[in-house]
């Protein structure tokens, strides 16, 4: 069989960000209770001429750049995202002409909450593994929507990451895949309306714990290994203390998860939540080292992946703009601006 | 050698006041300035045989077609061609009926100039608009405006020639105290300098007060050839154009070698200058394109009145001042008359004709042998350059 | 914003391109059929280079009405590092922090919105490095 993988990777954080006390002193919340809750003290917001299609092909561009193959052979793109800015005329088609790939190729977007990116990520991976596609970019990329004084309005962030996979030049290798799904309501939107819905607590238990704990169990089933086989460990981060949690339940040490925590100082990314975790840790790993990836969507469904990185990692961990390098570009807004940004001012 | 043409003379002006007239429309505009044109010049509507319209918005606009409208009203039924060149687009009438008469095709012409612009109302649409006489791919939807376009050329000229802040504001002051006496000005008032500093900027350095306004108005000539002038001896107040020019430079900013010269405004000048053998030094009173400061500071360098340089100077200095060392926008120029698009160009025209015959009462500029009017197009891609003489004076 | 000419341009205005003819050598902006310097149509697309420095700029606060979404903007004149220069708004950016000379670095941005049920124009602008 094809051997396949990541052949590169890319990230993209919008430059302003807003506190959760900013957020919490308009509602009358206690901001020091929230941060011990949610452990994500500034989410990113994109600024006025930003989008889901902009961070993308950002996002894109930057494991374009870091590869050092022709965009031209590239041969499918998938965006997942719960934010396209059309409801009909793809993101997908933008990312390609911008990059550019050429004419001949595979495009659509994809919507499965939280984890539309990974899913498209799986269909590169079937796609290379069969032979229909040399190339194939998945990106995970969302202006995140949370209801103002909803819950999630202290953790919807910005960003996008781009996953791009093929069979030549594997910076890391997957060993297997592996998906959860069932039907769940614990988060959604309807057609037309702005903001999502979501079930409160019923959002942890039996949505995010459960599926996330199955999927990750079932590669770990299927792969016969255990999470002390893992050097690197990366979950959806909703908040900080979620993927913490799930990791602990699974057995994994905190120092597993940590270094994929970007939720930490940028909030929750939804579709490019996980995979912005997974670059992270690209950008760190050395060969030989085994990462375990478990994406969540609301809805629901987990997808997990295992790889191995490989010697070829070290030529693409030196590129400037990193996720280290967004995650220092900061400038802080209050609430004031963050309405004009997230154009609540109707 | 080169053939210079016929004789071409200006016999009428028309000019209605400047503003803005939410009562009234293109058509009524146009045809007061007309009819006005052909009264001054004291003859028979019939002998006028086209029309040239200069009008910037007109044809995409509840303006459209005015000019058959105008000349429906004036009850003549003549050929007509509307002329386009943006916010130089009265100029380049102009020039277009010169040639008709230069070349030998008519022996009289009527031109008008007329713009109605405060029916725009919304935010931006006059941005829009003027996005037009930029590079529209790549300097306007790109984000810049006229403006934003100016305040880069501002900025140049201070950075190059440690031109001021109140070097730049005395060019409004300026044009404000000589539009005090110009009974068709929008704005018939002094502004101090305080005010043009403290305004808000809208586009570094370039404040809320700078631009000159964008408003309704029409201006109207009747223009004849020598051989009428011979078969009509009873004509007065023939004056003379002694040249007619204009010039090119690139469209856009990025293109340019240099942003403190408008290149199409040296060479159009150089030629009008040398057509009449004359110098710069030789003007007395000049009507120039003063849409922001910088430009009628530019306008004075490369129409060689000032060195390179020395316009802030010269302006702050009262040089460029009635009757002082060359009277610069004795009509109060575009920022105080206003500038409806279409119409300021042959206003400019209007002003210097009426300077030579002497009928400008209290901003009128003593002992004027030569006067010139300057008229541009965006940020110079189009300028145009009239050279006016006494009544004697030939070509 | 029509969409045959959104569509015409979009390629020129998502990758910054110009020509780099075959006779004379030499690269001109925008892209165009013919040489600028030498008249041939023996030219080849090229595309500008990704970095420059700022020659001049300024800000915008009066703009029309689908670019006003994102005004006040800075705007300027980039002398890229293929010494090509190009007119682009600079933005994550304060105005007063922006210096002649300042590095930037080209990236895909909004340029215009039609309404809320338009078309969205995308395009290269600028950011600080």
């Amino acid at each position: 069989m094809n051997k396949v993988g990541i052949v590169s990777y890319g990230s993209y954080i919008p430059q302003y960000r807003i506190s959760v006390e900013e957020i919490a002193h308009i509602w009358g919340e206690d901001a020091t209770e929230l941060k011990n809750q949610l452990q994500v003290p500034k989410k990113s917001v994109l600024g006025l001429d930003e989008d889901v299609v902009t961070m993308a092909v950002e996002s894109a561009r930057n494991a374009v750049n870091l590869w050092d193959g022709e965009p031209k052979l590239i041969g499918a793109i998938y965006v997942g995202s719960e934010s396209h800015p059309y409801a009909v005329k793809p993101t997908a088609t933008i990312v390609s002409e911008a990059l550019p790939t050429g004419k001949e190729i595979m495009a659509a977007d994809l919507e499965f909450a939280c984890k539309a990116g990974t899913a498209g990520m799986q269909m590169c991976f079937g796609l290379v593994k069969s032979d229909m596609i040399n190339y194939g970019l998945a990106i995970g990329s969302d202006d995140s929507q949370a209801k103002p004084s909803d819950p999630l309005e202290y953790t919807a962030g910005a960003g996008s990451a781009a996953i791009l996979i093929g069979s030549e030049g594997i910076i890391a290798e997957l060993e297997g895949t592996y998906s959860v799904t069932s039907d769940t309501p614990d988060f959604w939107r309807r057609e037309g309306a702005t903001y999502p819905s979501h079930g409160q607590r019923f959002t942890g238990k039996p949505a995010y714990f459960q599926h996330s704990i199955d999927a990750t169990k079932g590669i770990m089933n299927q792969l016969q290994t255990n999470p002390s086989d893992y050097d690197y460990v990366v979950f959806h981060q909703p908040n900080t203390k979620f993927p913490l949690s799930v990791a602990k339940m699974l057995g994994f040490t905190k120092e597993q998860v940590e270094l994929s925590l970007v939720c930490r100082h940028i909030g929750n990314t939804y579709s490019a939540s996980s995979m912005l975790g997974l670059n992270r840790i690209l950008e760190k790993a050395s060969s030989g080292e085994r990462i375990l990836m478990t994406s969540y969507g609301s809805g629901a469904g987990s997808d997990s992946f295992s790889f191995v990185v490989t010697d070829k990692i070290e030529k693409l961990q030196s590129y400037p703009f990193d996720i280290e390098y967004y995650i220092k570009r900061t400038k802080d807004i209050d609430y004031g601006l963050y309405t004009r940004y997230k154009g609540l001012l109707k | 050698m080169r053939m210079n043409g016929r004789n071409v003379f200006v016999i009428g002006t028309g000019l209605t006041k400047f503003g803005e007239f939410y009562d009234r429309d293109s058509t009524s505009l146009a045809t007061e300035a007309l009819n006005a044109a052909i009264n001054d010049a004291k003859i028979d509507r019939s002998s006028i045989k086209s029309a040239y319209f200069g009008s910037m918005t007109s044809n995409s606009s509840p303006h459209s077609v005015f000019s058959s409208k105008c000349l429906r009203e004036c009850n003549m039924s003549i050929p007509y061609t509307r002329v386009e060149a943006g916010n130089a687009s009265g100029a380049a009438a102009f020039h277009q009926a010169y040639i008709s008469l230069a070349s030998g095709i008519y022996d009289c012409v009527a031109v008008i100039g007329s713009e109605k612009l405060s029916d725009f109302v919304k935010n931006g649409t006059i941005e829009k608009i003027l996005g037009s006489t930029i590079d529209y791919q790549w300097e306007y939807e790109i984000g810049a405006t006229l403006t934003s376009l100016y305040a880069l050329i501002t900025k140049a000229h201070m950075r190059e020639f440690h031109t001021t802040m109140e070097q730049l504001a005395s060019v409004p002051v300026k044009n404000h105290k000589n539009g005090k006496e110009n009974p068709h000005a929008q704005f018939r008032r002094e502004i101090p300098l305080d005010r043009f500093l403290s305004a808000k900027r809208i586009s570094d350095p370039i404040g809320r007060f700078d631009l000159a306004t964008h408003c309704d108005g029409s201006s109207a000539l009747i223009l004849v050839s020598e051989e009428y002038l011979e078969r009509n001896s009873e004509i007065k107040n023939k004056i003379p154009i002694l040249s007619s020019e204009h010039s090119t430079d690139v469209l856009a900013l990025h293109h340019r070698e240099s942003l403190t010269q408008i290149k199409s405004t040296v060479t159009a000048a150089k030629k009008a200058f040398a057509k009449v053998g004359i110098e710069p030094t030789d003007i007395a009173v000049a009507e120039v394109h003063d849409a922001f400061p910088i430009s009628e500071i530019l306008a004075i360098e490369d129409l060689g009145f000032f060195e390179k340089g020395e316009g802030g100077n010269a302006t702050e200095a009262g040089l460029t001042q009635l009757n002082n060392k060359i009277s610069i926008n004795p009509s109060g120029g575009l920022k105080a008359r206003g500038d409806p698009f279409g119409a300021t160009g042959i206003a400019q025209i209007v002003e210097i004709v009426e300077q030579l015959r002497g009928r400008a009462d209290k901003r009128q500029v003593s002992e004027i042998e030569y006067g010139l009017t300057h008229n541009i197009m965006g940020t110079g891609v189009l300028a145009y350059v009239n050279i006016f003489g006494q009544e004697e004076m030939k070509q | 914003m029509e969409p045959p000419k959104i569509w015409r341009e979009k390629r020129q205005k998502y990758l910054a391109l110009g020509i780099s003819c075959k006779k004379c050598g030499k690269r001109s902006f925008p892209l165009s059929e013919y040489c600028p310097y030498c008249g041939t149509n023996d030219v080849e697309e090229y595309r500008l280079a990704e970095t420059g420095k700022i020659l001049y700029f300024t800000n915008v606060s009066m703009t029309s009405d689908e670019m006003a979404f994102n005004a006040p903007y800075c705007l300027g004149i980039i002398e890229l590092n293929d010494g090509i220069k190009v007119t682009g708004q600079i933005i994550d950016c304060d105005y007063k922090d922006l210096r002649k000379g300042m590095e930037v670095k080209m990236v895909f941005r909004i340029l215009a919105r039609d309404g809320h049920e338009g078309l969205i124009k995308y395009g290269f602008k600028f950011t600080s490095m």
